[in-house]
């Protein structure tokens, strides 16, 4: 039955991820004062590009070809794994914290991979930013997630969900801090404004997204809206679990996606505030912004310690 | 200015004295064009050494250098170094000097006075006079496959519709890396960069993201102004062309044509039409500015200030519409006058749209500046060194934020900005990408300022000036502070009611020079703020002869083709040649 529900949740997620970034999308242009696209956008532009014929970068080899369907593959499956509609994992192995921090560096490394095959410049600099961000913001997620394993006693997501929802997850102040720490961190892993480094088209022109076209940028760019819309229900289902289906029966499993969906749109509105009122930060100074989650995370941890 | 004033006293007098008193002898002739206008004419061989002493030793700055072929007139091509003397006794001294027809070389200034880099590359590719000591010999507005011995400008050279075929396949433009670190990599950005919507080939040698130097190719757009203004048109129909040099500002390049053949042939403009010619200059600012500081937001990432920023600018283009029917302010300049006048219902919705961009960019300019990231990525960005700015005479925003204020308005004050009160240029220290925005958001205010000034003071009476004479074979500078800095027309009229030379130099001419050192030391993140940060303009820059550059593509469409596919969006004519 739990896999039926994992099937069902990665399927609605990717149909849903387009749909959130066409939100967003509205949102940046009512925040621009311009009419905009409407929200269904994002999916005309994905069928369009499924139709266009694909041009290939002049020797760029295997990696960057198989970029694109690792990137998105990756996402769902972690997006089957996660508890988002139920208080527990459909698929528990995919739903380790372990398994999800691996599933989330592959497409990365690929991504950056993928920079290096291609002969652009702008490219190869895209792909060195996404490395360093990942450098910089993995480690705090790191620090939360094993915050959360020591104070539940699993690596397990879908325990964490339970038990937050449950309120037994203590300490308390040290659950809360982590749970700020990774509201932050799964902020810059969004790649939103201001830390979309790697793609900042002004500075580097969409670096490793320009040198693709056709399905498999379609499929990148599915990816990239699956990735933020995994992220944030990252973060819903680990430290705002309330309202997920503790049951299998149909109506609570039901409710549970009425709240999820309510939720994450919750976060992706808040996330597009911010994104569009700041200014892009410095690729140099970066590590300032993530020394500061860094921070956040370690105190969780001291707490977590001293147990309060 | 009107003032007569007694010989001994004449504006420029004191740097001929000078000139005569330190190289005794050089001085061959000296002629005034107009009351604050004087040209020299120097000895070849004595020309880096005057021209030298007047940029370093008495204040002077270099707009350009104008290359003359004026063979047909007295047997020599000749060369005229403009140079505006903004110390002591404000006006401009011109240095002329004849070349040898037979040798086609004169002693190059650039190693004394760096600021002529550009115009004596420029002499070498539309005359062939060569700069002897040039270091810098590439071709800068001709393209790589132009034939090798013709130069466009030439009396005899070439008909303006004359297309020669390219002499090449390879572009093979060398750009010069002057870094000291070894291991660089290369980052084209252009010919066609996403964020500058014009093309322009800039090459940074990096290091990992830090910019150790960069090099650039430029004169994509070339559009043969010149020639087409010598050759087709009669000079009183130039200003219109001139209109047309930029997209933005226009109207200043028309009002520096114009008052260029005005101050030659002698003609009294109307005071009202002055009035009007400066009110409109301003006009073009707010909308020029507020672009600027649109475009500051957006290479910062920052669409959201870029796209109010562009919503408050329709006012001002509205505010032209209302002063000149059209959004952009052309058309407007006649040789002598204006076309039309600012009648009082229109100078009452002026104040009023006058007030109302004075509230909105104040709340939004509060807004840019406290916004998260605007400090970090703007302040110390982008540094355009004093003494750098001294050696390359930049102009516009550009030097004044580096604590030079350079202003055409308030140095050699022309039209209304004569009568205006308690106005100054604005300047700023911080020499980055900040102060160059900050001065541009206080001139903004400062326009709004001396337009209701303007307004408020116009004398009334006629706005044209008829019946003058018209003298063959004279020449004089016509001069305005554009948006971006100065404008500097230099004209001689012919024998044939048609412009003999007319060399326009936009602002931003002045400034490409800079740009590598303002690209120095920052990484590729910042290359977009900082080019923009200059407020580029590529094809005012870009004027001079008409190239097709399209020898690579594979597919030509015929402009039915595109039409017709505008219009019914089917049958592509792309469609199955694989796009």
């Amino acid at each position: 039955m739990t896999i039926v529900v994992a099937v069902l949740q990665a399927i609605l997620l990717v149909a849903l991820a387009p749909l959130f970034s066409g939100i967003t999308r509205k949102i940046r242009a009512k925040m621009h004062s311009r009419k905009g696209t409407g929200i269904l956008q994002d999916y005309y532009d994905l069928a369009k590009l499924m139709r266009r014929s694909e041009v290939r970068e002049g020797g760029s080899g295997l990696v960057s070809r198989l970029m694109p369907p690792i990137f998105l593959g990756c996402f769902i499956l972690i997006a089957a794994g996660l508890p988002i509609v139920m208080l527990a994992c459909p698929i528990p192995i995919l739903g380790d914290m372990i398994t999800i921090l691996y599933l989330m560096a592959l497409p990365r490394f690929m991504f950056a991979l993928a920079s290096i095959d291609s002969a652009s410049s702008y490219t190869a600099i895209g792909g060195i930013r996404e490395l360093l961000v990942g450098v910089l913001i993995e480690p705090s997620l790191i620090l939360v997630l094993f915050v959360m394993a020591i104070a539940v006693g699993s690596t397990d997501v879908g325990f964490m969900s339970a038990a937050v929802a449950n309120l037994q997850a203590t300490p308390l102040v040290a659950v809360v801090v982590a749970g700020v720490a990774f509201a932050m961190a799964c902020y810059i892993e969004m790649g939103k404004l201001p830390f979309d480094m790697a793609e900042a088209e002004q500075e580097i022109q969409e670096g490793p997204l320009a040198a693709y076209s056709g399905p498999s940028l379609a499929m990148l760019k599915l990816g990239v809206s699956l990735k933020q819309l995994v992220v944030a229900s990252l973060l819903v289902c680990i430290f705002l679990p309330f309202g997920s289906a503790s049951s299998l029966a149909p109506l609570d499993i039901f409710i549970g996606f009425v709240v999820y969906v309510a939720k994450v749109l919750a976060v992706f509105l808040i996330a597009s505030v911010i994104e569009n009122s700041v200014m892009r930060v410095r690729y140099k100074i970066l590590d300032r912004y993530t020394w500061f989650v860094m921070g956040i995370a370690s105190l969780s941890l001291v707490f977590l310690v001293i147990g309060i | 200015m009107t003032a007569k004033k007694p010989d001994a006293l004449r504006i420029g007098e004191t740097h001929v004295q000078a000139v005569r008193d330190t190289f005794p002898g050089s001085v061959l002739d000296a002629t005034w064009q107009a009351a604050d206008q004087v040209t020299i004419t120097v000895p070849t061989d004595m020309l880096p050494d005057v021209v030298e002493f007047l940029y370093y030793g008495r204040g002077g700055w270099l707009p350009n250098m104008v290359a003359n072929d004026e063979r047909p007139l007295h047997g020599c091509f000749a060369l005229y170094y403009l140079l505006s003397m903004e110390e002591s006794d404000k006006g401009f001294v011109v240095v002329r000097t004849e070349v040898d027809p037979l040798t086609m070389e004169y002693p190059s200034v650039t190693p004394r006075v760096p600021a002529c880099v550009w115009s004596e590359r420029e002499a070498f590719d539309m005359f062939g006079l060569r700069a002897v000591g040039l270091p810098d010999e590439r071709r800068l507005v001709l393209p790589d496959d132009w034939p090798d011995n013709l130069y466009p400008l030439r009396k005899d050279a070439m008909d303006y519709r004359h297309r020669p075929a390219p002499t090449t396949d390879i572009e093979d433009y060398r750009f010069l890396y002057e870094g000291r670190a070894e291991e660089t990599t290369q980052v084209p950005m252009g010919p066609l960069h996403i964020t500058s919507d014009e093309p322009g080939h800039f090459r940074l040698f990096v290091d990992g993201e830090d910019i150790i130097d960069a090099d650039y190719r430029l004169f994509y757009v070339h559009r043969g102004m010149e020639k087409v203004a010598e050759d087709r048109l009669s000079y009183d129909a130039v200003t219109f062309l001139a209109d047309r040099i930029c997209g933005i500002c226009g109207n200043a390049h028309s009002i520096a044509y114009a008052e260029s053949v005005e101050h030659a042939q002698g003609i009294e403009v109307p005071l009202r039409a002055q009035y009007i010619r400066s009110i409109l200059l301003e006009v073009e600012r707010l909308h020029s500015h507020l672009l600027n500081l649109g475009l500051v937001c957006h290479y910062c990432g920052f669409d959201t200030g870029f796209q109010h920023f562009f919503r408050i600018r329709e006012k001002a283009m509205d505010l032209a519409v209302l002063l000149t029917g059209a959004r952009k302010t052309y058309g407007l300049n006649l040789i002598g006058g204006v076309r039309r006048d600012i009648l009082d219902d229109q100078k009452l919705a002026t104040i009023k749209y006058v007030h109302e961009l004075r509230d909105e960019v104040e709340a939004l300019v509060d807004m840019l500046v406290s916004t998260a990231n605007f400090e970090s990525r703007t302040s110390g960005i982008g540094r355009l060194d004093p003494a750098i700015a001294r050696d390359y005479s930049p102009v516009g925003p550009c030097v004044r934020g580096s604590g030079i204020g350079r202003d055409v308005r308030f140095d050699h004050p022309f039209d209304g900005y004569k009568f205006l009160v308690g106005m100054s240029a604005r300047t700023h220290d911080g020499c980055d990408v900040q102060s160059r925005t900050l001065v541009r958001v206080e001139e903004f205010m400062d326009s709004l300022a001396m337009i209701e000034q303007w307004l408020d003071g116009a004398p009334e009476g006629p706005i044209q000036t008829e019946g003058w004479q018209y003298t063959p074979n004279r020449f004089a500078l016509g001069y305005t502070e554009a948006p971006r800095g100065e404008d500097m027309h230099w004209s001689q009229t012919g024998d044939n009611q048609k412009c003999y030379r007319w060399r326009c130099k936009a602002a931003t001419y002045s400034n490409w020079p800079i740009l590598r050192y303002m690209l120095r030391g920052n990484t590729i993140a910042d290359a977009a703020i900082i080019v923009g940060s200059m407020d580029p303009c590529y094809s005012c820059t870009d004027r001079v002869t008409v190239v097709d550059l399209n020898k690579k593509s594979s597919t030509v469409l015929t402009k039915n083709q595109l039409e017709s596919y505008c219009r019914r969006r089917t049958h592509s004519p792309l469609a199955k040649k694989g796009w």
